[in-house]
This record gives structure tokens, sequence and C-alpha cells, in this order.
């Protein structure tokens, strides 16, 4: 079990060291006042409230009265005291389950993110499982028949899905399937799983198709490296069927990079697809964190900064975990 | 049964390359008796592994195979094209070099032997994997209940072979083909494995192909030997014919030469073949040894010798056999030469005339 705690241990590390680095970026980048105070936020009231400048009027309108609202809201959210000492205060509230208020309406965070992470995670194991349905048993045809018709015409199909950038495919998909021929609803809806369901089909293939030619080259190389090993021709000498040490030999021990590259798309994927999800109007986890950012909503930024780094460290934990279930000699202790 | 269980005639086995056609196999033919073994004896590229990988239907698609193969007076040709399920792997099974490699790393032992089981015998799940860990106990190895739910790589290189041995045996094979079975064991491993072989071999009634670059292997363990070089027949004798004359073909000679002896003192030299064997493309004129052969004459270059019968069983395809008249005045023609035909300066023959004579340098 030390195992896993030394993972724990890491994956603890790795989101500190995300967060505090978003942290400190918002911190530098944007000002945390101004999304409370407004405009206020930019006066030296410093100098204002020591009477060091007593006409304001020059800046903005700002006068005595209203940097004593600002010092109270510095007072407030503790944005007198040093970095460190703040992104504590903030780790204190994540542990406690408080990720804050969003500063656009506030919601609390958890609710926004709550929300938005069902659809995120729903349009994420839907284009995955489109992914290997298309990918596997195209790739164990193509490496059993090597360099020919199918092999080489999927070969040259999975690099035009490579690529054609994501936009493009959704555009084309969204135009056929739901402005000439719709089949599919233009809104997004999950008033029930069906809704939701059809709703996430177009934008899933949208995704699903790219990562679907990744993983047929991937899976492909490795299946025709494996079936050149020795054991393969001793598999033969036994006298089995090509099905059967295609399945039971050759398909796990060729793995390896498939597996590899599912966890870090499916880590990224958590994070949402921004792009699709604008296609397809799907309210999920890209296109929030990206609206949180452009409106310096600090709070939220931070809240999807934690859950997104959390889910792409845990998903790919439980792929080195599967290493060792599908290889015996990866130990799990190294 | 009567009559031979493997027969093999005329085999010709080529592969298409982008330099022409490789002559693999060039009219090749043996037989072999039930219970019988026959050992192949040959450098790297003379042909050995392909024929036995011929005799398994291993051989890759673009392989031309010409001749007749019997088995039990089968042909195995109409088996493969028939698709047959339960011949190879149940009459007749093979085991190869490395047994780092030709064991699946990701499953279990006990797997690896039941599947055959399972496949060709019918057995169910438990039965097969009762009658895995027997077989585990017939190789020799220790707590086999243990082994069997163990993977390779916790397995020594002889325990693995025992195990690749132990799937062979699985389905009561009638031939077991072994291709250099210990040729990536420790010496001290080698000698359990081919004594293992044996036994089982002869308890079981089995036939056996043995497949060797080294003459040490076969020597007083199979019934007959057979020697190739570049696709072809050079020698072919009962074992102990064979030995008792050190080899009639000038390339089993030269092969007797690198054996180390164990009644020659320690630092007596080995003797190296020089040159390297030959890669046949296309159609070759004469004997394929020739341009390394120090017995070699002009007409060597020129036309192939035929497997004729010098004694009684005991075949040999070579102008010159070493001993023979023949051979000693072809010999003695290019030591005066300073060189064979083929141009190779008889300096690098040195240290075999030596050897050859007194049996140290």
């Amino acid at each position: 079990m030390g195992f896993v705690l030394k993972r724990v241990a890491q994956m603890v590390a790795v989101i500190i060291a995300a967060t505090f680095l978003a942290f400190t970026a918002m911190s530098y980048l944007g000002d945390p006042l101004f999304n409370i105070v407004g405009f206020h936020a930019s006066v030296d009231c410093d100098a204002v409230l020591a009477g060091e400048i007593e006409d304001v009027s020059g800046q903005g309108g700002t006068d005595v009265g209203d940097c004593e609202v600002v010092e109270a809201a510095r007072e407030k959210y503790h944005l007198n005291d040093p970095l460190p000492v703040r992104y504590g205060r903030w780790v204190g509230d994540v542990v406690q389950g408080d990720l804050g208020v969003s500063f656009k309406n506030s919601m609390p965070v958890t609710t926004i993110i709550g929300n938005r992470i069902p659809k995120s995670i729903f349009l994420m194991v839907v284009a995955e499982i489109f992914a290997l349905i298309i990918a596997v048993p195209a790739a164990i045809r193509a490496a059993y028949k090597a360099n020919r018709v199918f092999d080489k015409s999927a070969t040259v199909s999975s690099f035009g899905f490579i690529s054609l950038p994501n936009f493009a495919l959704g555009v084309i998909l969204f135009y056929l399937f739901v402005v000439k021929w719709q089949i599919f609803p233009s809104r997004y809806e999950d008033d029930d799983l069906f809704s939701r369901l059809r709703s996430t089909v177009l934008p899933g293939l949208t995704l699903a198709l790219p990562l679907a030619a990744t993983y047929f080259r991937l899976l492909r190389t490795d299946l025709i490296t494996t079936l050149q090993e020795d054991f393969v021709l001793m598999a033969k000498a036994k006298g089995l069927s090509d099905r059967w040490i295609m399945f039971r030999h050759v398909l796990r021990p060729s793995l390896f990079s498939l597996v590899t590259v599912f966890g870090l798309s499916t880590g990224g994927l958590i994070g949402g697809a921004l792009v699709v999800e604008q296609i397809f109007v799907i309210p999920g986890l890209g296109r929030t964190f990206v609206e949180a950012v452009i409106r310096d909503d600090f709070p939220l930024v931070l809240g999807l900064v934690t859950i997104i780094s959390s889910s792409f460290i845990a998903i790919n934990f439980i792929v080195d975990l599967f290493y060792s279930v599908i290889d015996p000699r990866v130990s799990r202790e190294t | 049964m009567t009559g031979p269980l493997v027969s093999i005639e005329d085999l010709h086995v080529s592969f298409l390359t982008e330099q022409g056609s490789v002559r693999a196999v060039d009219g090749v033919s043996f037989d072999l008796e039930p219970g019988k073994s026959i050992g192949i004896v040959g450098e790297s590229g003379s042909g050995k592994s392909v024929t036995a990988k011929t005799l398994m239907n291993l051989l890759p698609s673009y392989a031309q195979v010409k001749g007749s193969m019997k088995f039990d007076g089968r042909d195995l040709r109409e088996i493969a094209r028939k698709k047959e399920k339960h011949f190879w792997g149940v009459e007749m099974t093979m085991i190869f070099q490395d047994p780092m490699t030709s064991l699946n790393p990701v499953k279990r032992i006990g797997e690896q032997i039941a599947e055959s089981l399972r496949v060709h015998m019918n057995r169910s799940r438990s039965e097969a994997m009762t009658e895995a860990g027997d077989l585990l106990e017939q190789v020799g190895i220790p707590e086999p209940a243990k082994r069997l739910r163990q993977y390779p790589h916790e397995l020594s290189g002889g325990l693995r072979q025992r195990v690749v041995i132990a799937i062979a045996l699985a389905c009561g094979p009638r031939l077991l083909i072994a291709d250099e079975p210990t040729t990536a064991l420790d010496v001290t491993v080698q000698k359990h494995i081919l004594d293992l072989l044996d036994d089982l071999r002869k308890e079981r009634g089995m036939s056996m192909i043995l497949i060797t670059h080294d003459l040490g292997v076969v020597k007083g363990r199979t019934d007959e030997i057979m020697v190739m070089y570049g696709g072809r027949t050079m020698e072919e004798a009962p074992t102990r014919a064979l030995f008792e004359c050190d080899g009639l073909h000038p390339y089993t000679e030269a092969l007797n030469a690198t054996i180390p002896k164990i009644d020659t003192p320690s630092h007596t030299r080995l003797v190296p073949i020089p040159g390297k064997p030959p890669e046949v493309i296309g159609r070759i004129e004469g004997c394929p040894f020739a341009p390394r052969c120090r017995y070699s004459t002009s007409e060597c270059l020129t036309e192939m010798p035929p497997l004729v019968e010098q004694e009684q069983g005991h075949f040999c395809a070579c102008h010159n056999p070493v001993g023979t008249p023949e051979g000693i005045k072809a010999r003695e023609a290019n030591q005066n030469t300073g060189h064979t035909p083929a141009g190779l300066d008889m300096k690098e023959f040195e240290a075999f005339a030596v050897h050859a004579e007194t049996g140290e340098i």
C-alpha cells in the first residue's frame, strides 16, 4: 500500500502546484478587487486616505468615501495579506469543501461546477466510447492483414481525421446532421437520458473521430510489433486459431501506447472541449472556464483548476495502475 | 502403422525477395521412423529451421514450397489447405530456441499449457489445469501447483524451456521438432534439457527432429544425423557411423573441428571455418560449400555432387569425400598450388590441417 500512499502524495503535490500557479497568475495579471468595487480598485487609495492626494476628481470620481469602501473590501477579502497567506487561506477553505462564490452572480463555485461537470463528463464518456468502438476493431483488422486494402485505406483516412481541425469537423457534422437532414436537435437538451444522448452524439463524434484515428494508429503499430514476437509463432505451433491468438495473446500486450494516450486524452476532455461545446452550444466546463478567465472570476477559475487538475491526475493514476494489469512484469513498486 | 512417420521428398522452399528468389531449402529428402530421432545440423542459413517451419506450416505466405511432405502417409500440404484444426499442436509440435521470448509474458504458465488442451482436447478449464500440473511434473518442475500460477518472468531460463516442452507435449504429439532448444541456455542447463527431451521421447515413443548448429548436441543422442548446408543435404548417416569417421563430407569435418573435445588439452584452439555461409539467390552451379572447402576441385564449382550412399546407410554429397583417395588427392593438389580452385588461400586452413592430423595445436 506504500505505492498508493506515494501516488496520493504526488497527486496532492501536483494539485497544490497547479492551483498555486493559477492563484499567483490571477493575482498579478488581474485584480481581484476590481470585481468587487469596480474601477475604484485602480485608484491609489493609500495615498488618498493618507491625504497626500486631495483632489481625486481627476481619478474617475473616486473620493475619500469610495476609498473607504475599497479599504473595507480589502480588509474583508484579506487582500492586504501577502500572497502565500491568501493562498493558504484559500486552501483551508477548499479543504472544507468551500470554493467560494463566483464574482459574476454570487453563486457558489461548487454549485456552478457541479452543474456543468456532468455534461462534460457525459460528453467525454460518449466520445471515448465512440473512439474505442471505432479504433479497436479497425486496428485489429488492419494489423491482421497488414498492408492490404483495408489497412491502407484505414491508415489514409486516419491521417485525414488527425489533420482535420476539430472546428471544421464539428461544423461539417453540424451542417449535415442538424441543418440539412435534421436528424439531431440544434439545441442542447438534457431533460432525460434519451434527449441527453441525442444531444451528445454529434459533439461526441466530433471529438471521437480524431481520437479514434490516433488510437487506431497506435494500436495497429503495437499489434503488428507484437505479432512478430516469438510467442506468437509458438502459439501458431500450438495449433491455436488466428482469432484465439489475436484476442488472447496479442491484444493485451499491445495496449500500452493506447492506454497511455487514452489516459491523457480523457484527462484533457474533463476540462471540457471548448470548440465542440461552442459549436454545439453545450454548457460544459470548457466554456465556463473561458468565460471565467475573461471575466477575472477568481474563485471560479481556481475552482475549475482544482477540479480539472485533480481529475486529470486521478485518471492517469488509474492508467498507471492499469499497466500492471496489462503486463505483470510492470511492478507496482516502481 | 507401417512405413515412416515423416517422409520428405525433394523439398524446395524459396522466398521471393527484391533481389530475387532465395532458395532456403533446395531438394532435401529424409524419412523418420516412428519413435526415432534425427538431428539436423548446420550453420545459420543452412535451411534447417526453414525445413522445420515448413513441416509446421509456419512459413509466411510469400514462401514457395515444392516437393512432397508426408506425415503418417498423409500429405501435409493437403492438411494445411483444408485448414485442419487439430493437427499442428496435436500430432506435431515444435519448441523454439529462446524460452525467454517463446512464452507469452502476460499469461500465467498454467493458462499457456492448458489452452492447447482446451482448444484441441475439449477439456474444461479445471481439467486442463490439472493436466497442466501433471505435465509440469513430467518435465521435472518442482512445485507444479505454484508454478501454474506464475508468469514466465518469474522463472529461470531452464525452467522456462521445461515449460515450453510441457506445452509442446500437452496433446501427446507423435512428432516433436526442437529448433535449437538449448542454444539460449546456460551450458550446465543444456545437458539437463537435452536429457529430458531424450527421456520423454523414449517414454512416449515419440519421434523427434532436433535442430542444432552444434554437432556436439546430437552426438550420441539422435538415431540419425543430417548435415545441411546452403539448403542442401551434405551428409546423412546413422549417428554412430557419422562420428566413427568424423564425417565424410568436408563440411561435416569442418563442423566437427569447431566443437571442443573433452579428450584434448584445454588450451586447444577451436578451428573456425573460413568464409561465410552462402545466401543462395537464384540458381547456383556446383556445390554450395566449394568456396570454403579445402578439398574442392574445379569440378566442385560447376557441378553439384549427388547424394550417394558411400557406405551402408551413409550418404554424402561430395566429389572428394574426406578420407577417400579422391579427397586426399584433391587436398594435396590444392596444397601444392597454395589455394583452392575457388581462390581461397590454403593458409586459412593451416590451423585446421594441424588439428585434423594431431588433434591439437
